[in-house]
């Protein structure tokens, strides 16, 4: 568990542009990556660009995320 | 603040007793310096004072309200417990179940509770003078609005980050829920109308205010194509990209204004700038959202940040003297800003800043769901409502130091200034304050415009009180730029808040709509999309243009219903907060709720009933309507033009009456809900998730 909690922390402290990101309110690729490494291994990894469209809708529609 | 947090347990204890020691020192100096600033801003009577007065008195309170009150809500009233693991430890999915760091968390947070609100507000009740709204902002947001940011916040938090209406609905009852919802798309309207106002008297015959304001849509439009097709998810370079046109686009602006060909194509009326924003109102909420809405949301946090940071720093080194003073003569409720005496009206026209029914949203939105650790939310979601808070001071200062007569001749309405600067002047002497017919002209051709008279608003006067600020720490040359630079951001992110409330409010009308024919819910079909945008845009856009038709200037009828409607918003939020600490058996802390909701709950109705039944016709709806008939009756007013301002007086005096109707139902449904707890009728179970131990100790 305390593996588990160190890890999903680990995204956030990628460096000001990462801070500067979720600030903002931007996608992070990256960090998105690397939380499905982290939690999900054999969940297939989305594109970038599918990454974006998944993230702006679940940003504007207020309905609910779904997991992978 | 944020000095602790991280290493909280349920019970505080001091890391090391000498550290402890020290802070209660520095706290009481604190204290003391603070209480000495009220002193002087009670008690001084001079000519001027200076804003450092206001920053020293507020600041101080915020940092001892911080320290002790948040504190004792947060672990004897809340409970926070860091062994307990938050929505974003156990839901964490990467995308918005979050962990997120309290810093990091804080500013996403505060640039989604930061509007227009906390910077229109204060500047339209300044016409009180300065002390009246800095003491309701400041007590207004220790003891109001930050309690029900903080306590909304907890209680997402502790239920996986439910919404507002979910927890209505289920705290209170289905019928509570319902009502919610209608009460959050009613508030939405008015207040996507009274935002549009300022903006169109802000932007009504200045080419250079509007060629900036048309060029942020192609810039937003090639930022969504780069973010969208050309480099997906690159949304940093592309907000880059868009910030540097944008300066572009400001500089251009001031050629366009010079240009004897170009000017008069971006010089319009404001009937005209109103429907504008109505087309693309409507184009924004039926558009994807990466073309409009995403781009010009990045745009406008970018600027936001950046000028409030500006403003602070400016402020900070300009320190002007605050030339309003303390208290002026329209507490009586005869000023031409807007009409109503100071009780209840400096509490209605302030409402963000004090405390915001609207952030219970965001506090129940995105923020409860990326929460590292509970111990954060007291950081977030309080301190997050201070720094609110110290915007809308900042506003005030900005339009206090500048001299009342300018002042007046920037917000009272054209019909009680006439047309020209000299009549301005005149009437504005009459007033009592000082002014000439050359300092409005020279004023207007420092900042790059025709006129300044009778551009209501508050838009407008807070930008000048920037511009001074801004060119007192970097050069007077650059005045008009920095004029227009504020006008920018103002509008930017008011027409932001109209994209994205534009399209929350056609999603509410759809789940609503769902109620009446099944399809109208089907989010992504295209007739449902039109259907429903068209009812959330022909709502605002009808009291927009009467608002701009209107002869007491609009800002006198919607502000009010603004506030009245925004105050609302918090007393449903402050009955859910109550019936979550009584339903988990926290009933004898219920006063940190109620307190605010029964201050609240008095002003609101007051205002309402005095809007709708004074019979004083500038402040009373259905008096203005029987004057109006009068002058038809008379002959002294066009039939056509008097019959439709009655239809408008008429309407303003139902959503009034509505928004009250409201309020009472919720408050009688939850006061039931609360007595059937405390007679024993009802269990008082918590609908808390259940405790997960946190990884993060």
């Amino acid at each position: 568990m305390s593996e588990k909690g160190r890890r999903g922390g680990e995204a956030e402290g990628r460096g000001l542009l990462a801070a500067v990101r979720r600030v903002l309110g931007m996608p992070d690729y990256q960090a998105y990556l690397a939380h499905l490494q982290a939690h999900h291994p054999g969940c297939p990894m989305p594109t970038e660009r599918e990454y974006f469209d998944e993230f702006v809708r679940a940003r504007y529609s207020g309905g609910p995320t779904r997991c992978c | 603040m944020g000095e602790d947090g991280a290493s909280h347990s349920s019970t505080p204890v001091p890391r090391h007793p000498t550290f402890a020691h020290m802070q209660r020192i520095l706290l009481a100096v604190i204290g003391v310096i603070g209480a000495g600033a009220w002193g002087v801003l009670a008690l001084h009577r001079g000519e001027t004072i200076n804003a450092a007065w206001l920053v020293l008195a507020s600041v101080g309170t915020y940092l001892v309200a911080y320290r002790i009150y948040s504190r004792f809500l947060a672990y004897r009233v809340f409970g926070l417990d860091n062994r307990r693991a938050t929505p974003a430890e156990r839901l964490n999915n990467g995308r918005d179940y979050i962990p997120t760091q309290r810093w990091v968390l804080f500013g996403h947070h505060f640039a989604a509770i930061a509007g227009a609100g906390p910077l229109v507000g204060p500047v339209l009740a300044a016409q009180f003078g300065y002390l009246p709204g800095v003491i309701w902002i400041v007590f207004g947001v220790v003891l109001g609005g930050a309690v029900q940011d903080f306590i909304i916040l907890w209680g997402s938090m502790r239920r996986d980050g439910k919404s507002l209406g979910q927890m209505a609905k289920e705290e209170i009852g289905p019928l509570t829920g319902l009502v919610a919802m209608v009460a959050i798309l009613a508030i939405m309207v008015i207040l996507l109308a009274v935002l549009a106002l300022v903006v169109v008297n802000a932007l009504k015959d200045s080419p250079w205010g509007v060629f900036t304001i048309l060029c942020t849509i192609p810039i937003a439009l090639l930022m969504g194509f780069w973010m969208k097709v050309w480099r997906p998810g690159q949304t940093m370079e592309a907000s880059v990209v868009g910030v540097a046109l944008l300066m572009l686009a400001l500089v251009g602006g001031n050629w366009v204004s010079h240009s004897p060909t170009l000017a008069p194509l971006f010089r319009h009326d404001g009937l005209t700038i109103a429907w504008a924003l109505i087309i693309y109102g409507f184009a924004a909420s039926v558009l994807p959202v990466w073309m409009l809405l995403l781009p010009r949301d990045y745009l406008s946090t970018f600027m936001k940040i950046g000028t409030i940071a500006l403003l602070a720093i400016g402020l900070l080194i300009v320190l002007p003297p605050l030339q309003m003073p303390a208290v002026t003569r329209f507490i009586d409720g005869t000023g031409p800003v807007f009409a109503g005496k100071l009780f209840p009206f400096v509490f209605i026209t302030i409402a963000c800043g004090a405390i915001s029914g609207f952030h219970a949203l965001v506090s129940s939105g995105t923020t409860p769901k990326m929460i590292r650790q509970e111990g954060d939310a007291r950081f977030i979601g309080y301190g997050g409502m201070l720094m609110e808070s110290f915007v809308a001071v900042m506003a005030l200062c900005a339009a206090t130091a500048l001299e009342p007569g300018v002042y007046f001749a920037i917000n009272a309405p054209l019909a009680a200034l006439g047309d020209t600067a000299a009549t301005a002047a005149e009437a504005v002497r009459n007033w009592g304050f000082a002014l000439t017919p050359e300092r409005m002209t020279s004023l207007a051709a420092a900042v790059g415009e025709t006129t300044l008279i009778g551009r209501t608003g508050g838009a407008t006067s807070l930008a000048v009180g920037m511009a001074y600020i801004f060119s007192g720490v970097l050069g007077q040359g650059l005045m008009a730029f920095w004029y227009h630079f504020a006008i920018m951001f103002e509008a930017l992110f008011i027409l932001t808040t109209l994209d994205a409330g534009s399209r929350v409010g056609r999603f509410m009308v759809q789940e609503l709509g769902a109620h009446l024919w099944k399809p109208l819910g089907r989010t992504s079909w295209y007739p449902s999309i039109i259907i429903a945008s068209a009812a959330v845009v022909g709502g605002w856009g009808y009291f927009l243009v009467q608002g701009v038709l209107d002869p007491l200037g609009g800002i006198n009828s919607l502000w009010p219903l603004f506030g009245i409607s925004n105050q609302l918003l918090a007393a449903v939020a402050l009955c859910v907060g109550t019936t979550l600490l009584i339903k988990s058996g926290r009933a004898r802390y219920a006063w940190v709720t109620l307190l605010p909701l029964a201050w609240l709950l008095t002003v609101t109705m007051t205002a309402g009933y005095q809007k709708i039944f004074s019979p004083e016709p500038r402040l009373g709806f259905l008096s203005h309507a029987r004057a109006i008939a009068g002058q038809i009756a008379g002959g002294t007013i066009d039939p056509t033009k008097g019959a439709r301002i009655i239809v408008n007086d008429r309407l303003d005096a139902a959503v009034a009456a509505i928004f009250m109707v409201i309020t009472v139902v919720l408050v009688i449904a939850s006061l039931r809900e609360w007595m059937a707890v405390a007679r024993g009728r009802k269990p008082a179970v918590s609908t808390e998730t259940t405790f997960v131990e946190s990884a993060y100790v």
